[in-house]
């Protein structure tokens, strides 16, 4: 299942609390920064949820 | 370190000690009044946030004290006029613990290396190795061609070439070859690698068999029970049955049925377990109980929620306030 970063609730990681935590905990190298957002890679995603759960913002979802 | 304090008929007082706290939330699940917050656990874990694990909302907070007993590793302190309730008797006592028996232990330091929380420290004293091994060494210098053999094979490092080098006014290579007797085990290479005969060795251990004397190893082996999380590793490591554990809890630590693990791509079980009590086999989480203490912190960061902790029986003595009693006998049931 796809992972949604829902682009109001995160504001970019320059206004992340986790300073783009999903990012540094993505193991697989799923998420990745581009102009401040969060850019998801759905073929390397391995569907752990590790984004989901601890994203600060909670602006991380599954469709 | 968090502390509320509030002064009236009794000061009281809670402070959150970060150093000690395992992030396992067991006092979330206890505070009657919601005001302590778990922090999130893996990033903190992992390095990537600095946190404490715990919050307490001070406002919130009715400084009952509920928290402090059910932590099991004393990472919360409550006093009430500056007696730590810990030590008083109305209030509820764990008996967990851990102990090395001096008598028994041998001063392997499997232990040291083993413990997870680095709360064992041993000092030991090795006898010379003159006491165990005896015999005689001659160097002929005069045979000696300081080529160096002797020295690059000695296996106990026991051989010293004094070389120099080579000029119009010192021409040759080496001055003395020493062997050095506190260090020589009587082997015999040196003697058998000199290409000019020059080395003597007797070894005369065999002879005086003997007069040996048994050889004790003496030492210091100390249990920082500050550091101690009574996670059994000592206990399960331990060749001479010299390290002793009770735990806080006893119960099972299994996974969901239809558990999809997703292994060395999350890793979060294994990352904030205090007890280093899982890994990654097989691209799947491996626990082994008998290192686990059963605080949940894996339950909680597993973002499948595959892992099961069931607590069937906790060492939480003198509960004596029948509330209590249902509030902290919660963390038995298996959720």
């Amino acid at each position: 299942m796809p992972v949604i970063i829902d682009q109001e609730k995160c504001e970019g990681i320059s206004e992340c609390p986790g300073e783009g935590l999903c990012i540094k905990l993505c193991e697989k190298g799923a998420l990745e920064e581009k102009d401040n957002q969060i850019v998801f890679i759905s073929e390397k995603c391995d569907d752990c949820d590790i984004c989901i759960q601890n994203c600060p913002s909670q602006a991380i979802v599954k469709e | 370190m968090v502390v509320v304090k509030r002064e009236g008929k009794q000061n009281r007082s809670l402070e959150h000690k970060n150093q000690k706290c395992l992030g396992c939330g067991i006092c979330t699940d206890i505070c009657p009044t919601s005001a302590l917050r778990l922090g999130p656990i893996l990033p903190i874990a992992r390095g990537l946030l600095k946190s404490d694990y715990i919050s307490i909302n001070q406002e919130k907070c009715c400084l009952c004290g509920l928290c402090a007993s059910s932590c099991p590793f004393d990472a919360l302190e409550f006093c009430i006029n500056d007696e730590n309730t810990r030590h008083m008797k109305q209030y509820p006592q764990w008996n967990h613990n851990a102990s090395i028996d001096e008598k028994e232990c041998i001063y392997c330091g499997k232990c040291a290396i083993a413990c997870p929380r680095d709360a064992i420290h041993l000092q030991r004293k090795l006898p010379a190795r003159s006491d165990l091994v005896f015999g005689e060494t001659e160097v002929d210098l005069d045979k000696c061609v300081y080529c160096g053999m002797c020295e690059e094979m000695c296996p106990a490092d026991a051989i010293t070439i004094e070389k120099n080098e080579v000029s119009s006014d010192k021409p040759y290579v080496g001055s003395s070859t020493k062997i050095d007797e506190s260090k020589c085990i009587y082997c015999g290479i040196c003697k058998r690698i000199c290409p000019e005969d020059a080395i003597k060795i007797v070894c005369t251990t065999c002879m005086n068999r003997d007069n040996i004397k048994p050889v004790a190893v003496d030492g210091d082996i100390i249990l920082d029970e500050d550091q101690c999380i009574n996670c059994g590793w000592c206990q399960e490591i331990c060749p001479v049955d010299a390290a002793h554990v009770t735990k806080p809890f006893e119960g099972n630590i299994t996974f969901e049925e239809n558990f999809e693990c997703k292994g060395d791509s999350c890793h979060a079980c294994e990352d904030v377990c205090p007890c280093n009590a899982i890994s990654m086999v097989d691209n799947h989480s491996f626990i082994n109980p008998q290192f686990c203490v059963l605080c949940g912190a894996c339950e909680r960061a597993c973002p499948q929620k595959g892992i099961v902790i069931e607590r069937i029986d906790m060492r939480l003595a003198n509960v004596r306030s029948t509330s209590w009693d249902k509030r902290l006998n919660s963390l038995k049931q298996s959720k």
